[in-house]
């Protein structure tokens, strides 16, 4: 019974993790329709980032991410204006564009660090609160807290400010949208800045937790579609859902039948949603398949 | 008012990706086409058969030629954007290396059974994958890719797990493993002239009209009553058949294999899409003209900056990727009509 409970929280926590890093993507793939490959590298950029910043300014993660988030929302920004922009309906060009910066980014970082791992020396990353029988390590707790608050914190955004709810009304038909007066390229600017900064900030949670290599990104990216498909096309909400989810199977698949294998029950949860409810849990019925018609 | 508004209305889409701008050929002009395409590919090899160095690089350009014009039937003409096809590239190169190694029998014998399982696992995994359309389509089938690199690693009595398989070097055509590049040269050209020549054909076939129906609009060919998901199914299980066939080339030419080398999606599944896109999607000869562009490409890049900076050869080509998305969409052969048309339009005058 312990046993089961300590695989439930650390399940859950790595939940945490997946949903913090899928929760950007989510909001980029719901809004602006597009599938970012190099998501997975933004978050990379992210820890480098917080890396450089513990090691040569002796900052802490949790004071860099207020510079290293936004600096990651910037390039987002970059990124959405010089190469998404122009292949706007074009979303074979786009998975090209989006997979070149993702070999782009891993491989500019790997000729720059000459693909030595590094990690952020823990005091903090190894502490661990213990409750009975159970142990839980300080740093995914705080990850959860914070993948919890941010998802709050988006909601209200999304739900209560005019920012955010102009988002929504580009999430829903961009058309409409425009004849209510919404500045939809502006509005995408904007979601893209928000999901690549919330990837960068993803990765400065994450420094403490993982080792720092070029291709860390991959080791996000598939898991955090997983989710992403999971709990639904730009569902705030689901990408929290889908985050636990998917990392309660994997912790219970990984403790009972091979940690090897993990990756085949992402594609397991993968296959079985698309078959069963393509939308996703908490997705409109429907998202999958409107959502990438043309939209002019 | 933004920037795109202007096009929301009007239809200014750019003429589509592979369409025949010149109409239909009669057969006899396809097939000297196709003719005149095979000589000017086989050049190089003619002319560099004493090179070891070049005779390399030509064999892989023919190989991935061969593999990229085999995506390019569902990717290209069927606009179903795989980046799955490494599974069927491994099934192709992990059922030669398995049989051969453990029982002896001739890659030639291989060949065929393999790609028929493979294209029988295509169409399993597609059908689910298929109701998908656009970018999720190309996610679930990245997905397939990561599983059957896990897989790989993971049921080593079949694969050798992450050790690979090494083949043996007994030369003897029966064994497909030979003592000259060139012999291989020639093999991989076979091997690009054949998914050539079947693309030549599919193109002009009921299949392949169906195939660019689908493509340029599902719903209306779904109303014209062409039975959208068989036809899906059926390329995508030419397309994994030869991808198959590929497999079984490439490891008797490496005679080595492991994880990596198969499932990398840069190298494998993503590279063949790369090379249609650079070259032409959706066309005959773009395939083979991107994998003639980036193949000695690349080994330059790597034969330069490896050294210097690992990974910059990769950095370069996601670079290239980038830009050609943006600014070549539809690729060499793409520009190279444009430009014969502006050249005919000055010459008749308007």
């Amino acid at each position: 019974m312990d046993q089961i409970l300590n695989v439930l929280v650390m399940g859950l926590l790595l939940g945490g993790v997946y949903g913090l890093v899928s929760v950007g993507l989510n909001l980029i793939f719901g809004t602006v329709r597009i599938v970012n490959f190099a998501q997975g590298e933004l978050v990379m950029f992210g820890m480098y980032g917080s890396y450089y910043a513990y090691t040569y300014l002796g900052l802490s993660p949790y004071l860099s991410v207020f510079v290293v988030a936004p600096a990651v929302g910037l390039l987002g920004v970059l990124i959405q204006r010089l190469v998404i922009q122009p292949l706007h309906n074009e979303s074979n060009m786009q998975i090209f564009a989006t997979f070149g910066l993702l070999m782009m980014f891993q491989n500019i970082m790997l000729a720059f660090t000459r693909g030595e791992a590094r990690s952020v020396g823990g005091d903090f990353g190894a502490s661990v609160i213990e409750i009975g029988d159970l142990k839980i390590g300080t740093v995914r707790l705080l990850t959860f807290l914070i993948t919890t608050l941010i998802t709050i914190g988006l909601h209200i955004f999304l739900t209560r400010t005019m920012t955010g709810k102009s988002v929504r009304a580009v999430t829903q038909d961009k058309r409409a949208a425009r004849t209510m007066g919404i500045n939809v390229e502006r509005t995408f600017l904007l979601t893209f800045g928000i999901g690549a900064a919330l990837a960068g900030l993803a990765g400065v949670m994450l420094t403490p937790i993982y080792s720092i290599t070029p291709g860390v990104g991959g080791n996000f990216i598939l898991a955090a579609f997983a989710v992403v498909v999971l709990g639904g096309l730009g569902s705030v909400w689901g990408a929290y859902l889908g985050g636990l989810i998917v990392g309660v199977v994997e912790a219970f698949a990984g403790y009972y039948i091979d940690p090897a294998l993990r990756h085949a029950i992402w594609f397991l949860i993968f296959l079985v949603v698309l078959i069963i409810r393509p939308a996703g849990l908490l997705g409109q019925v429907g998202a999958e398949e409107v959502g990438f018609r043309e939209q002019n | 008012m933004s920037k795109t508004d202007h096009q929301s209305g009007a239809d200014v889409r750019p003429p589509e990706v592979g369409s025949d701008v010149s109409g239909l050929q009669s057969p006899a002009t396809a097939f000297w086409r196709y003719l005149g395409l095979m000589v000017l590919a086989a050049l190089p090899l003619v002319f560099l058969a004493k090179d070891p160095y070049w005779l390399n690089i030509i064999a892989f350009t023919y190989l991935m030629g061969g593999l990229a014009a085999a995506w390019n039937i569902i990717g290209g003409f069927g606009g179903q954007f795989s980046l799955g096809h490494g599974v069927f590239f491994g099934i192709g190169a992990y059922a030669t290396a398995f049989f051969t190694t453990r029982y002896g029998l001739s890659p030639w014998l291989i060949m065929v059974p393999a790609a028929v399982v493979a294209a029988l696992v295509a169409m399993l995994i597609s059908w689910p994958t298929f109701r998908l359309r656009g970018p999720f389509f190309a996610i679930a089938t990245m997905a397939f890719n990561e599983v059957a690199f896990v897989l790989a690693n993971h049921f080593d009595t079949f694969t050798g797990g992450p050790r690979g398989i090494m083949i043996p070097f007994k030369a003897g055509f029966a064994n497909m493993i030979f003592r000259e590049r060139w012999q291989y040269a020639v093999l991989m050209f076979v091997f690009v002239a054949v998914v050539i020549g079947i693309s030549v054909w599919l193109r002009r076939s009921r299949l392949g009209y169906y195939l660019l129906a689908v493509r340029e609009d599902e719903d209306a060919a779904r109303a014209s009553g062409i039975n959208v998901l068989g036809v899906k199914l059926k390329g995508m299980a030419l397309s994994a058949f030869l991808t198959a066939i590929g497999g079984t080339l490439f490891t008797m030419y490496l005679r080595f294999i492991d994880p990596p080398t198969l499932f990398t999606l840069q190298d494998v599944g993503v590279k063949f899409a790369l090379l249609s896109l650079i070259g032409g999607v959706g066309t005959i000869a773009g395939p083979l003209l991107g994998a003639a562009l980036v193949v000695p490409f690349e080994n330059f890049l790597r034969a330069e900056l490896a050294d210097a900076l690992p990974g910059m050869n990769l950095a370069i080509l996601g670079l290239l990727m980038v830009l050609a998305a943006l600014f070549m969409k539809r690729g060499v052969v793409g520009a190279i009509e444009d430009l014969v048309r502006k050249f005919k339009s000055k010459k008749g005058g308007p």
